[in-house]
């Protein structure tokens, strides 16, 4: 393991912010640190990094254990939130920062600066200064400034969290792919879900100081841990009675159900397949959702949301559908079941 | 010094004592930022020897006098007569130059016109100008014979000498801190702010005083409690115009030089000890005010 | 059309009212002091100016505010440092003492000095009996002036960095530049207009404080005067146009830092401007 957090814990007067996590990362990896505000997600990364000293745990990079060593000699890069570029200092001058405090000499300063500057696309504009750059260039030369000095690891705090919705979709394919191409690993905090599952290898999911689940989104999203990780990651719709749905029963100690739009299918009335395993509802509301037409509706008083194609011919306001459940995550205290439709499985045999 | 002198075995002593309190205390801080122990140590010297033992110097000599001398001195007629002219003065003072302030600062934000920046910077003036200087010309000028003294003297208003020459005085010297604090806050307020209320059909007067007063106030106060302190303690600019009339235009820091001038400490450290202690109630009133007036900007 | 005049209206009245009250309460003393020093001629004024009193006068005033200033200036930037660029107990409370000198009375700062170093202080034995004369003295003088100009540099430069935030110190440390490379390539620019500015008014308070000194000078003519010890004295003396010729000095050091200020205030808004949005 490269990075290894042990039993790390920190309050900030009577808050938690860290409570005894401990998680490892992979040499390579691009790990994304997900949980809500508050979580503990940030303070890790700023442990790590040396701006924040935990109250008790250790934190290793590469089998050497680095609490005592000052943030500055750790080899570690950082791209801030807002990306604290040097205003008073050019675009050059801020990615050559790094490397003139470690005294290297001009030519090597010279060739490494514009080399990172055509890595992250900005040729021509050495010259100018952090204000004169739009939101997405800044963030570049942020974290064109963190790589300068070779880290072995680079820390990103909200990459993405300052830059407006539309450049920042680009910009975490292209953060995506650049962390490939210069091969290091990297660890970055967001709140947001979708983002983590589109940029990280893996996600460390956290909730109130404490680790939910660490696993590739995929898994997370096929397979959460806790109840938190099944809300928090994807779409879905809290329900009691799920019982009630046709193909489900009560399972001991599960009072309430997870139900993706995923996991449900819409049928005009009467053209379900398996009338054994369709429920009756009614379309109570219906909004267009860019690629698909959300449906919220009403089966035997449990409120289920269902996306529908745009292609089928649309659902009005108040018309009896027929739902099909596939799946459900059935949500305990602590743990999450992840249960099938029985009577799906008796026809398993047709394809649907 | 023989104070920083210790033993071997009291310096055993404290090293277990440390390591002891190391082990169960918190780790250290991290302060990523390098300059920690160095800057806040300099500081804290510099502060104990500049303003922190010289204040407590004032406790120091006046622990040879009883309590019942000292308030036998400060609440002698005639000091008890200088608080009143101080604080009657300075309040006067601090009011006109409430509303001149706050009109300046809006002349200043609100209109462009020619010599506007001179007349911004000349709002300083009385910063700039040595305080010693502008007492003599403020006596000289208001005197009978001088510029505008002429002018009230066939009326029979004296004003060199007299209690509204301290204020005038006062004025002067405290109409900076009224309008600088008054000014940032015009202008970070929008001028959206104004229109939008006029759109939903207030009056300007309306406008004014229910929309733009409510957030102006803290700095407003601001400002009056710097010109009022200002106003209590000030010396150069008031010593002259004064006059030093006691009972009349006798000002308490004018009463303090008094009294070293009889070589009398005691009632000069009495008397400023009450000074200081209204200063200190002032100071902390304008240190409240601007930390709500930061939250409240944080909300916003 | 009718509004738009009532406006106008508005606008010249308040104006006016601005200009008159700057004028009367500001400019007209400041130009009396150059007719009044100008009334018996420019011989009299180049007399007093050149008078050996006033450029003794001159000289320990300008001795006492560079020291003061230097002084200043050193603890400005500790302090300052220390106040934003950390978190600790007891910060608040710290920066409040660095206001207490805004709040005394000048008389009170001389006083206390004279309470320490003077007949009846604590340390005057010690001081005495090495021979190190203070109150009545210029080491006194130096002191006061100190402490009366002692926060000017901290307060202009607290507000500044706090405004600017730590992150561009903590990324630069996280780089690992030591202290005196962040401060000089990454705080520095951002400080050095306020810095600037926080010096010119701790120099013109400095070189204008009379209370203070007045309090611990003894005011002995060619020793212990400072120049606006100088002006008074004079002016007690009724030499009243020789005190304006003296004061006519201070002014114009007055109006030459006021115009300094308006310069470095200027550009330090338009760099601010630039830079930080």
């Amino acid at each position: 393991m490269y990075v290894e957090i042990k039993n790390l814990s920190k309050t900030f007067g009577n808050f938690t912010a860290l409570d005894d996590i401990s998680v490892s990362i992979e040499k390579g990896t691009l790990v994304g640190l997900l949980g809500p505000s508050g979580s503990g997600k940030t303070t890790i990364l700023r442990s790590i990094a040396g701006l924040e000293t935990p109250d008790s745990g250790d934190i290793f990079i590469d089998g050497k254990r680095i609490n005592d060593t000052p943030a500055g000699k750790r080899g570690i890069g950082f791209v801030f939130q807002n990306y604290a570029l040097f205003r008073y200092m050019t675009v050059y001058d801020n990615i050559a920062f790094g490397l003139k405090v470690q005294k290297r000499d001009k030519k090597y300063i010279n060739e490494r600066v514009r080399e990172l500057i055509s890595l992250i696309g900005l040729d021509g504009l050495s010259g100018r200064y952090p204000h004169q750059l739009s939101g997405g260039q800044k963030q570049r030369v942020a974290f064109a400034r963190a790589l300068a000095p070779n880290p072995h690891l680079l820390l990103l705090d909200e990459p993405f969290a300052a830059i407006d919705a539309k450049v920042r979709k680009e910009l975490r394919t292209w953060l995506r792919e650049t962390i490939s191409k210069v091969g290091i690993t990297s660890i970055f905090v967001t709140h947001d879900q979708e983002e983590a599952i589109e940029v990280s290898d893996r996600i460390v999911l956290t909730n109130q100081g404490k680790i939910e689940q660490v696993g590739s989104p995929l898994e997370l999203y096929r397979k959460p841990a806790t109840p938190f990780a099944a809300k928090f990651i994807g779409e879905g719709t809290t329900i009691t009675g799920y019982f009630q749905l046709k193909g489900f029963s009560q399972e001991q100690g599960y009072e309430s159900a997870l139900i993706r739009p995923e996991f449900t299918q819409v049928f005009k009335q009467g053209k379900s397949l398996y009338p054994h395993m369709t429920n009756c509802g009614v379309v109570q509301s219906s909004f267009f959702r860019g690629n698909s037409q959300e449906l919220h509706i009403d089966v035997q008083g449990i409120r289920i949301i269902a996306d529908y194609s745009l292609e089928e011919e649309a659902f009005q306001i108040g018309e009896p559908v027929d739902v099909i459940v596939s799946r459900l995550f059935l949500l305990g205290d602590d743990q999450v079941l992840a249960v099938e439709n029985q009577n799906l499985k008796n026809v398993n045999t047709v394809v649907i | 010094m023989s104070l920083l002198t210790f033993t071997r075995g009291e310096i055993c002593a404290m090293n277990i004592v440390t390591t002891k309190l190391r082990r169960f205390a918190p780790r250290r801080k991290a302060h990523v930022i390098p300059g920690f122990g160095l800057s806040v140590g300099v500081t804290i010297t510099l502060i104990s020897l500049i303003v922190v033992i010289p204040l407590l110097s004032v406790l120091v000599a006046l622990s040879g006098i009883s309590w019942r001398e000292f308030w036998g001195i400060v609440t002698d007629k005639m000091v008890l007569h200088a608080y009143q002219v101080s604080f009657v003065c300075s309040l006067i003072a601090a009011v006109v130059n409430c509303v001149f302030g706050l009109l300046l600062a809006w002349v200043l934000t609100r209109y462009k016109f020619p010599g506007r920046r001179i007349l911004d910077g000349l709002i300083e003036l009385p910063f700039a100008l040595p305080t010693a200087v502008a007492g003599i010309a403020l006596t000289t000028i208001y005197a009978d014979q001088g510029w505008i003294g002429k002018i009230f003297a066939p009326l029979g208003i004296k004003i060199s000498y007299t209690q509204v020459g301290i204020t005038i005085a006062l004025i002067f010297i405290g109409i900076p801190f009224v309008v600088r604090s008054v000014q940032p806050v015009l202008e970070k307020l929008d001028s959206q702010y104004e229109e939008a209320a006029q759109m939903l059909g207030a009056s300007r007067v309306r406008t004014f005083f229910k929309v733009l007063m409510p957030e102006l106030l803290p700095a407003l106060l601001t400002g009056f409690g710097l010109a009022f302190s200002r106003g209590l303690g000030e010396y150069g600019s008031v010593v002259f115009i004064a006059g030093n009339i006691p009972y009349k235009t006798q000002i308490a820091p004018l009463l303090i030089m008094g009294k070293l001038e009889q070589f009398s400490y005691a009632g000069a450290t009495s008397i400023a000890l009450v000074m200081i202690v209204i200063a200190f109630i002032l100071l902390f009133s304008i240190n409240f005010i601007q930390s709500h007036m930061n939250k409240a900007a944080k909300n916003n | 059309m009718k509004r738009q005049i009532k406006a106008n209206i508005t606008k010249i009245l308040l104006i006016s009212t601005c200009v008159i009250f700057v004028g009367v309460m500001l400019v007209v003393p400041l130009a009396s002091v150059i007719v009044y020093s100008l009334r018996e001629g420019w011989q009299v004024l180049a007399k007093t100016v050149m008078d050996q009193y006033t450029i003794k006068a001159l000289q320990l005033t300008l001795y006492a505010a560079a020291i003061a200033v230097v002084f200043n200036t050193v603890f400005g930037l500790f302090s300052s440092w220390a106040i934003t660029k950390f978190r600790f107990k007891g910060k608040n409370f710290l920066s409040t003492l660095i206001d207490i000198p805004f709040a005394i009375s000048p008389v009170i700062a001389g006083l206390i000095f004279i309470l320490i170093f003077g007949r009846i202080g604590w340390a005057y034995d010690f001081f005495n009996s090495h021979d190190i004369k203070v109150v009545f003295a210029v080491p006194g003088i130096v002191l006061a002036t100190i402490f009366v100009t002692f926060p000017f540099v901290s307060r202009e430069l607290i507000p500044l960095m706090h405004a600017q935030g730590t992150d561009e110190e903590e990324a630069a440390a996280l780089m690992g530049a030591k202290g005196l490379s962040v401060y000089r390539r990454v705080t520095l620019p951002h400080i050095k207009w306020g810095l600037l500015y926080g010096v010119i008014l701790c120099t013109a308070r400095a070189l204008g404080e009379f209370g203070a000194v007045s309090v611990v000078s003894g005011k002995l003519r060619g020793k212990t005067n400072t120049l606006p010890l100088h002006v008074e004295q004079l002016f007690q003396e009724f030499h009243l146009t020789a005190s304006f010729a003296a004061a006519s000095i201070l002014v114009v050091i007055a109006i030459i830092i006021l115009i300094l200020k308006n310069i470095v205030e200027y550009k330090g808004k338009k760099e601010d401007e630039l830079h930080v949005r």
